[in-house]
């Protein structure tokens, strides 16, 4: 939760500067006419028009439909396949005392389960199992048998179900032969086992397994789309030529800063749209999603994910002042989407591991490829509060610096009309 | 110095062409300013250097005797050549969004949002988007966004340019309603005769250089007499041709408009197109802006 304070803190931090800045700027001598304050400032004014009209449009409206749709998938599905898992049918050849078939129904309890108990002959009893009427056979107590080998990776509710059937009835049969008093049999029938401690982080499974997937493709998914609306909503302006009319009010900063602002707000609400609709849908259906690490694995998503924005959209904006047409927008945004498309899958890799290599965590310190390590990383519990803020503040400051290169390519370029601009003619040329 | 726009030596260069060649001229308010030059003259890009959309090689453009900076500009109407609004945006509601830009409350843009529409012609398109509107009434919601906020300069260019005679007529009221109200008009065109009916005053520029200022009234009586001559049955004004110190500067209709030097008197050219005919017109006109124009740039 520390950093998630810390990531409140630094965005306030930022918005206060702008809003600070445009307070000065239009406290100026000549504008006692207009009236205006600090809450109506060009950059929020640009950015409410930004938030209108893409909260407006079908893409968000339908596409947040999407996620959430794949989300309650995600979500619900695996709690539907425990729910609904069928009662096990246990064949008894011979007799089973009463105590052992408590041992049976427990251990029934402890895989998720039931269990129906039917006496059967040996003769028929195989027969069931392979025809499925029965999911296991006990013979005497003394034997299990079932109709497939189970394999150790087995993780469906048969298998769980045989091997807690065999390894109590196993226990029992010990203890029995052990002659041991009631008192004596009880204290090791509830012996727990002891807590196992590892010094390397191990898999991510279950809970922490589905959070870190949920966050990683929310991540890519939200980076791309609201990068690319960027780009086109700068080209938009540029090909309409409104941004002529727009620059003759207001600077070129002003309405670069407005337009990102208002995109990533529109990203981070619908962010937490699927964010909160997730955690509400899973308590509802009892999903297992906020165990372990997962809930801080959801705040570093949401923090990951405006980093990540605030470091792309500058980029995504200066190449969108570059283009001239809507048919340079693929040509411009797959290069800059490489290291999107990079960190998504190296962060896929690691969570599919459970084991995160030495580049993966190198890479959660690069500000392009962080937004998808460095959640990853929490979720492992394989990264300290101060490497994680470190991550943190060297993204913001490689943010900084590219805000203000794109700042200047995009005053540069930004009223050049004809052929697609080149880097190389902004670099040498002055601004507009 | 109340109610001038200055441009004082403005130059720049793009690379080995000079757009602008130490340019000089003013704008007094209450006057609508034509601004013409032929095609590449600098007009387009005088006018976005008054909007800081160019970055001058040197030059000073002042309002009230100040620099030209943001906040003055916020005070200006501009209308580009190049038309922009937002293609899939409301007509109102992106009015109302620029005139918040230039400071208005979001209570008086929509206001003057309204009557503006109302005033050109297309309140009901008020919840239309832009680009379903035809490219006359996207011209008049342009210079609605130019006009909104009340401007104290409004500098259009081309606004006439792909107008019916009818919008030509609505926009040209607009711009001498404005001026008659304080503002001062700058607007750039080719279609002179409009220009000469709408406007006080004009410059001319040429290669970015200053060829001619002043007010239309005393330009067209300056320079050589004009005179129209129409005589029966010579469609062609043949009876014109060899005059000495008579120019022919157009023959319309069979009326020929004679260019006179100043020794040529009117009685002698009054002879010769009775020898060669019945006179049926024969009157001294004033010069027109289009010769104005033509004579400026020779």
């Amino acid at each position: 939760m520390k950093q998630a304070v810390i990531g409140v803190v630094v965005v306030a931090v930022l918005i206060l500067r702008l809003r600070s800045r445009a307070k000065r700027r239009t406290a100026g001598p000549k504008r006692n006419w207009s009236g205006l304050g600090p809450f109506t400032s060009d950059v929020s004014l640009v950015a409410a028009r930004e938030m209108r009209e893409r909260f407006r449009g079908r893409i968000f409206r339908v596409g947040t439909l999407l996620v959430l749709a794949g989300v309650a998938a995600a979500i619900v599905i695996p709690t539907l396949d425990k729910g609904t898992s069928q009662p096990q049918t246990v064949g008894l050849v011979g007799s089973l005392p009463a105590r052992l078939r408590a041992i049976v129904v427990s251990s029934a309890d402890s895989a998720g389960t039931t269990v129906h108990i039917v006496s059967v002959n040996e003769e028929t009893a195989y027969s069931d199992l392979r025809s499925g009427q029965l999911d296991l056979v006990i013979v005497a107590g003394r034997e299990i048998v079932v109709n497939k080998p189970i394999a150790s990776t087995d993780t469906s509710t048969t298998a769980e179900l045989v091997q807690a059937v065999a390894r109590q009835l196993g226990v029992a049969e010990a203890v029995a032969a052990a002659h041991l008093t009631p008192a004596q049999s009880a204290a090791l029938a509830s012996a727990g086992a002891l807590p196992v401690r590892s010094l390397q982080p191990g898999k991510a499974k279950g809970a922490t397994h589905t959070t870190s997937l949920i966050g990683l493709i929310l991540i890519f998914v939200m980076l791309s789309q609201y990068n690319t609306w960027t780009l086109i909503g700068v080209l938009e302006e540029k090909s309409s030529r409104v941004i002529e009319v727009l620059l003759a009010t207001v600077r070129p900063i002003q309405l670069l800063t407005g337009k990102v602002l208002g995109i990533g707000l529109v990203a981070f609400t619908q962010a937490s749209i699927i964010v909160v609709f997730a955690l509400v849908l899973a308590k509802g259906v009892g999903s297992d999603l906020l165990h372990g690490t997962a809930p801080l694995e959801i705040v570093s998503t949401l923090a990951w994910l405006l980093l990540g924005y605030g470091f792309y959209c500058w980029v995504y904006a200066a190449a969108g002042s570059l283009a001239q047409r809507q048919d340079q927008v693929q040509s411009l945004a797959f290069p800059l989407s490489l290291p999107i498309i990079f960190g998504y899958i190296m962060a896929l890799t690691a969570v599919g591991s459970g084991s995160p290599s030495t580049l993966f965590k190198v890479l959660a310190y690069l500000p392009p490829t962080a937004p998808f390590a460095m959640p990853v990383l929490v979720g492992l519990d394989a990264v300290t509060w101060w490497e994680f803020l470190g991550s943190v503040l060297i993204s913001l400051v490689c943010t900084v610096g590219v805000a203000r290169l794109a700042t200047s390519i995009y005053r540069r370029a930004i009223l050049r009309t004809g052929a697609r601009v080149k880097l190389r003619d902004v670099a040498t040329s002055g601004a507009r | 110095m109340a109610g001038l726009l200055e441009l004082d030596g403005l130059s720049r260069r793009y690379g080995t062409i000079t757009a602008l060649d130490n340019l000089s001229f003013s704008v007094p308010a209450g006057q609508v300013v034509g601004f013409l030059g032929p095609n590449g003259a600098g007009k387009t890009t005088t006018m976005r250097a008054v909007f800081g959309l160019t970055d001058l090689d040197a030059g000073t453009v002042r309002w009230l005797g100040v620099p030209v900076g943001q906040a003055e500009r916020r005070r200006f109407g501009y209308m580009p050549e190049e038309r922009g609004l937002y293609p899939g945006m409301l007509v109102g509601e992106q009015l109302e969004y620029l005139g918040r830009l230039h400071g208005m409350s979001a209570i008086d843009a929509r206001s003057a949002t309204t009557s503006w529409l109302g005033r050109l012609g297309i309140e009901e398109r008020v919840r239309s988007k832009v680009d379903a509107l035809s490219h006359g009434n996207q011209q008049r919601v342009q210079l609605a966004a130019a006009l909104l906020h009340g401007p104290e300069v409004l500098i259009l260019d081309e606004p006439l340019a792909g107008l019916d005679p009818s919008g030509i007529d609505a926009i040209g009221a607009v711009l001498v309603e404005q001026a008659r109200a304080g503002c001062c008009v700058l607007f750039s065109s080719h279609q002179l005769d409009q220009v000469e009916d709408l406007c006080e005053s004009v410059t001319i520029i040429d290669h970015g250089r200053l060829v001619v200022t002043g007010k239309v009234d005393d330009l067209a009586h300056s320079g050589p007499r004009r005179l129209v001559v129409r005589v029966e049955g010579d469609r062609d004004a043949l009876w014109a041709r060899g005059l000495t110190g008579v120019s022919i500067s157009e023959v319309d209709a069979g009326a020929a408009r004679l260019v006179l030097d100043d020794s040529v008197e009117s009685e002698a050219v009054l002879r010769a197109a009775m020898t060669a005919g019945r006179v049926t017109e024969f009157v001294f006109r004033r010069r027109r802006l289009s010769e104005v124009f033509r004579e400026a740039l020779a």
